[in-house]
């Protein structure tokens, strides 16, 4: 079978597919949440693959992630305002503290970043449960309304079409900035910083940007996650929330737009499916092992394992001639 | 509301005491970036596995925990040795963010199986002097602390001669120094990073030794949190600075003892993050951190 013939259709494929999963679905709240969840983790996803593409890989995502999730819980419960409205808010909340570690980071090399980032997370936890636990509700957490609320007609359908255009949104928003000047600026500081310094790339303004357009729609894709839920812990801030979109971007391929949306379906039904079988942290084991043989053996994810397989093809046929 | 003399030393040894594992757990890190140029992230994970061996031989055997350490210690230098030859080496000169990603996947691997063999519960065991202590004065120094800190010293001892005294210390230091000088000099540099990253678990299974018999509890998640502080430490001393790692260290477990008594507990954690951006805002490469790699 030839993939490059349907190459161009794929996008509307993956499209036509999203769509219809709530027909598929349709009695299954289980397969529909499933799936609202992991388009929420591909927002996730693609907003930490946005920074990674800007050079800079962040271990603490679950900071922004949470940080928008309690921004929109909090405003959503106190002052009875509209999720739909809220999980705007706190996706700018999570802009403007993402802003300020951003402020800390930019200048940092791969190594500190990342410790820096990891070390974020797991600080802004514990100020969670205890300097701010009086407003968070602490470990217990609070509550967070329906983004789209049950007297909705079709509500779980209307929330899983609200979440696939937030995507789409967002998508098509990345792919206009990696296309433009600013996808060349992230490429040049990328690859050589000093080279984008002299053609005038000033590398700490495109850092910035990056930094805070990641952590905003890190923080819309918490927000959307926990009104789902319907309540927020300080959970949320844990390393694997802040792990999850680095193996879906992984796993699907570093850099590219289709990575983690790929990465995200591949190990949702992997993950999905160990649970089907019983295993409860055997599927960690697994998953960590599939990202360390990700990395060791196929270090740009499953989106380039078809040109992978292309070649390998081509070569055995040129040594069979 | 005064301080007098007594509690300031019992904050200062308080501080020492939880200094150590830090330093033992930043000592390796900083030995590891030195000679491998890779940061591992899975480094806390390490003090759990050691934390639990120790565990499971005192379940076993019964012995004193403090003599365990004899036996944990060589049991994480081959588990290190094993770690780097079959995760790290082969990603090792490709990006960096590969290593990064690598130590993540660790991080869950190690984490799960452990929960996988010892179970996810607390466990913790009762040191056989914790009811001794030292009385120096008017202040009461647990017994424990005081051998904790000894046995700290003399590992950093031993370190420190292994690192200066010996043709591996001098072969580990010119690797770390310029990797390919060292390799021109007929060096086995590959060898070297084994070594470097057994010896950089081995102390981390040292500090999970200590941990344990503490007294303080443990699952197979305790290791994110050291990690951390350990990471503040390394931004603190720098990055490689074995030096930087101790007096970062002791500089650290004493102002988080500090913290712990003025503020109270509940900013015991929360002072790594100032002490993080304090230090960054200052000077991105830390305090005792070359401009650069």
């Amino acid at each position: 079978m030839d993939l490059d013939r349907f190459r161009p259709y794929l996008t509307w494929i993956a499209l036509a597919v999203a769509l219809l999963v709530p027909a598929f679905a349709s009695g299954s709240l289980y397969l529909l949440t499933t799936a609202s969840i992991a388009l929420v983790f591909m927002i996730y996803s693609e907003a930490w693959n946005f920074l990674a593409a800007s050079g800079q890989g962040s271990l603490g995502h679950a900071a922004f992630f949470g940080l928008g999730a309690y921004a929109s819980a909090l405003t959503a419960s106190r002052f009875g305002l509209p999720p739909v409205l809220t999980v705007l808010f706190g996706g700018l909340f999570a802009a403007g503290i993402g802003l300020l570690i951003g402020l800390t980071c930019v200048r940092l090399k791969e190594w500190f970043l990342a410790m820096v980032t990891f070390g974020f997370a797991i600080i802004i936890q514990t100020l969670m449960v205890s300097q701010f636990a009086g407003i968070s509700g602490g470990w217990d957490g609070t509550a967070a309304p329906a983004l789209v609320p049950s007297s909705v007609p079709f509500a779980p359908y209307v929330q899983y079409y609200l979440i696939l255009a937030v995507l789409i949104g967002v998508l098509l928003a990345f792919r206009a900035l990696l296309r433009g000047r600013i996808g060349l600026a992230f490429a040049a500081i990328r690859e050589n910083e000093v080279e984008a310094r002299a053609s005038g790339i000033d590398p700490v303004r495109y850092r910035l940007f990056a930094f805070g357009l990641s952590a905003c729609v890190a923080g819309i894709a918490g927000a959307l996650e926990i009104h789902q839920f319907g309540y927020v812990t300080p959970e949320v801030f844990g390393t694997d929330i802040s792990f999850w979109p680095i193996i879906y971007s992984i796993s699907g391929g570093l850099g590219t737009l289709a990575g983690p949306l790929v990465g995200t379906v591949a190990v949702t039904v992997l993950w999905e499916g160990l649970r089907g079988i019983g295993l409860t942290y055997a599927r960690f084991v697994i998953v960590g092992l599939l990202l360390i043989l990700t990395v060791i053996f196929l270090p740009n994810g499953l989106v380039s394992l078809p040109g992978r397989i292309r070649a390998w093809r081509r070569r055995r046929e040129g040594e069979g001639d | 509301m005064a301080i007098d003399v007594g509690t300031l030393l019992q904050i200062l040894f308080w501080g020492l005491y939880a200094g150590c594992i830090y330093i033992l757990l930043a000592t390796g890190v900083n030995l590891i970036f030195g000679v491998m140029k890779t940061v591992n992230f899975a480094h806390g994970e390490l003090l759990m596995i050691g934390a639990y061996v120790t565990w499971t031989l005192f379940s076993l055997t019964g012995l004193n925990p403090y003599l365990l350490l004899v036996a944990t210690v060589p049991v994480l230098l081959l588990f290190g040795i094993a770690v780097q030859r079959l995760a790290f080496r082969p990603v090792l000169g490709s990006h960096k963010l590969n290593e990064i990603f690598l130590s993540i996947g660790l991080i869950y691997l190690f984490q799960n199986g452990a929960a996988m063999i010892w179970g996810s519960d607390y466990q913790s065991i009762q040191s056989p002097f914790a009811s001794m202590a030292v009385t120096i004065g008017s202040f009461r120094l647990p017994l424990d602390y005081v051998i904790i800190i000894a046995v700290t010293i003399g590992i950093l001892v031993g370190l420190q001669l292994l690192l200066r005294r010996t043709r591996l210390g001098l072969a580990l230091r010119a690797t770390s120094q310029n990797r390919k000088a060292a390799m021109l000099s007929g060096i086995n540099v590959e060898r070297m990073d084994m070594i470097a990253f057994g010896l950089g678990a081995a102390l981390a299974g040292a500090a999970g030794t200590l941990w344990v018999v503490s007294g303080q509890v443990f699952d197979p998640y305790m290791g994110s949190v050291p990690a951390v502080k350990a990471f503040a430490i390394v931004i603190l001393g720098g990055l490689g600075s074995i030096p930087g790692a101790i007096i970062g260290g002791l500089f650290y477990g004493v102002a988080e003892s500090a913290a712990t008594y003025t503020l109270g507990g509940a900013w015991k954690d929360a002072i790594s993050f100032i002490v993080l951006i304090v230090v960054l805002v200052i000077r991105p490469t830390g305090l005792f951190g070359e401009r650069g790699e």
